[in-house]
């Protein structure tokens, strides 16, 4: 286990409104709790789309000297010319460590659908850019409805606050779509982690720890005493998250 | 992985992480039992239960049982059910403020039920009412007499609770989720009671800072731990305690002194 590397699939950083941790606060959680590397997205996210994605680009660049964290950039429509083109795009995002994409349609007032974001939906799913659903978190007839229109992306579901258990909107998903990723940070289910590795495969289950508002820690001591074998601890961990972000063609 | 909380040697966390359990006992004060309409539960009935909580060393959970709360099951049928494992489960007779008849009947038999029932469990919020409820009186004035362990469901800023731990000043108060958000009023709680209100960490360990606030504002021998079992997994929850940054003095409190100052060593 000493080798066991930790990727933290759900954290943000930044201030909005509110002062919030930013990476120095994150690095030493990571230090403290043994957490490798993590995948971050910016705070303000929901009310400044672009101006946070610039900003992330430049934390990442000024703030993490040892490249322990890869970026996380949110998309718009398209068709209104606000992001460049998918092939800019996605150079971008490279030339910037940014490693996977998120939208936010509910507060930034667009419609989740083909006519709206398919070329750059379309242009991540040609690459395996992973999309994380966090903008989605709880609701499920939109998450279905949005997941049904983009079947071939590769989806990472993450949530922030609820603590239930969510198997029953989980699992079909699982079931159905096999780019559809699971992140654990608020599935708190007793031995629920090693339920699910058991009926989906340890790849499809990815670590995550919800910071600021999760502590790292405790989901890495309920996996590692989950009851999984070493090798399917380790996927979760952190092996999943790597070879996700690796495989994107960016 | 680099040097981290969890192989520091001789701490409580590098003692978890290697052999997944202390040398001392755990006590979860905050337990269920039983299925839920909003969830699915693999592990809800006593056998898969206890043999979860052993797994990380509970020595007793002390539990509601959710048909109970719900009014489809008595608290005697719970008691039988605490009888089939007797090391391991205590209950909280479920209080229903709308079934007086029950509550009578169950406080006339609460004695019966030595020494499994420890107390009553009351659900304001999910019973439509909140703790000052006359139709609590019965069952309140029960547990002040009897100096009896309340677990009071709490979310938010209900000032009903700090109206109740006032009024029973002999009753012992563990407030369940601690006021959950509304962490002042779980402070005042404690301040201004009779020395008799604890807070309960149930939903609160995956939180990042809310056990430290919690020590930071009435110290660790006033905090419970509990899970909600079977809603969250035991790993979990004492993983939240064992990374939270306090002492190791602090975390033994809250998950294995605090009880066994309240209730004594074989509760």
């Amino acid at each position: 286990m000493e080798d066991l590397m930790f990727f933290d699939a759900n954290c943000r950083v930044g201030d909005h409104i509110e002062t919030y941790p930013g990476i120095p606060e994150l690095l030493k959680d990571m230090d403290l709790y043994g957490v490798d590397k993590a995948l971050v997205r910016h705070n303000n996210i929901p009310k400044s789309p672009l101006g946070s994605n610039a900003q992330i680009a430049r934390m990442l660049r000024d703030e993490d000297p040892d490249q322990r964290l890869t970026g996380v950039w949110c998309i718009l429509p398209d068709s209104c010319g606000e992001i460049p083109a998918p092939d800019e795009f996605f150079r971008q995002m490279k030339a910037n460590r940014i490693g996977a994409i998120t939208l936010s349609p509910f507060e930034h007032r667009y419609q989740p659908r083909r006519i709206v974001i398919g070329r750059i939906m379309d242009a991540a799913a040609e690459r395996r850019v992973p999309v994380l659903l966090d903008a989605f978190a709880n609701q499920w007839s939109l998450l279905y409805d949005f997941i049904e229109r983009f079947p071939d992306n590769t989806f990472i579901y993450t949530e922030l606050a609820g603590k239930w258990g969510s198997d029953r909107n989980i699992r079909p998903l699982l079931e159905t779509y096999g780019n559809f990723y699971f992140e654990i940070a608020r599935y708190w289910v007793p031995e629920g982690i090693r339920d699910l590795v058991e009926k989906y495969g340890s790849e499809r289950i990815l670590y995550g720890s919800a910071f600021p508002s999760g502590n790292q820690g405790c989901g890495m001591l309920q996996l590692k005493h989950s009851g999984l074998d070493d090798d399917a601890i380790a996927n979760v961990a952190g092996k999943n998250l790597e070879r996700l972000l690796k495989g994107a063609q960016l | 992985m680099n040097k981290c909380i969890w192989n520091t040697p001789g701490t409580l966390a590098e003692k978890f992480w290697r052999d997944g359990r202390g040398d001392f006992p755990i006590y979860d004060m905050h337990g269920h039992m039983g299925a839920h309409y909003a969830i699915c539960f693999k592990r809800c009935e006593a056998p898969e239960m206890v043999a979860h909580v052993k797994r990380i060393g509970v020595k007793r959970l002390v539990f509601s049982h959710h048909e109970a709360l719900w009014g489809n099951i008595r608290n005697a049928q719970v008691c039988d059910i605490c009888r089939q494992f007797p090391d391991t489960l205590r209950m909280y007779a479920g209080i229903i403020p709308q079934r007086q008849d029950r509550i009578k009947e169950d406080i006339s038999m609460f004695d019966r039920w030595a020494p499994y029932a420890l107390g009553l469990k009351l659900l304001p919020g999910y019973h439509s009412t909140n703790a000052m409820d006359p139709r609590y009186e019965y069952a309140l004035a029960f547990a002040n007499e009897r100096k009896l362990p309340v677990l009071i469901h709490t979310w938010g800023n209900d000032t009903a609770i700090l109206d109740v731990v006032q009024k029973y000043p002999d009753a012992k108060f563990f407030l369940g989720h601690s006021c959950y958000g509304a962490w002042d009023l779980a402070f005042r709680c404690v301040r201004e009671s009779n020395n008799n209100t604890f807070l309960e960490l149930t939903a609160i360990p995956g939180d990042r800072g809310i056990i430290e606030k919690l020590v930071s504002g009435v110290g660790s021998e006033k905090i419970l731990f509990g899970t909600d079992m079977p809603w969250f997994d035991e790993y979990q929850a004492v993983g939240g305690v064992l990374a939270a940054r306090i002492s190791d003095d602090d975390k033994l409190n809250i998950l294995s002194r605090n009880p066994e100052r309240i209730l004594g060593k074989d509760f």
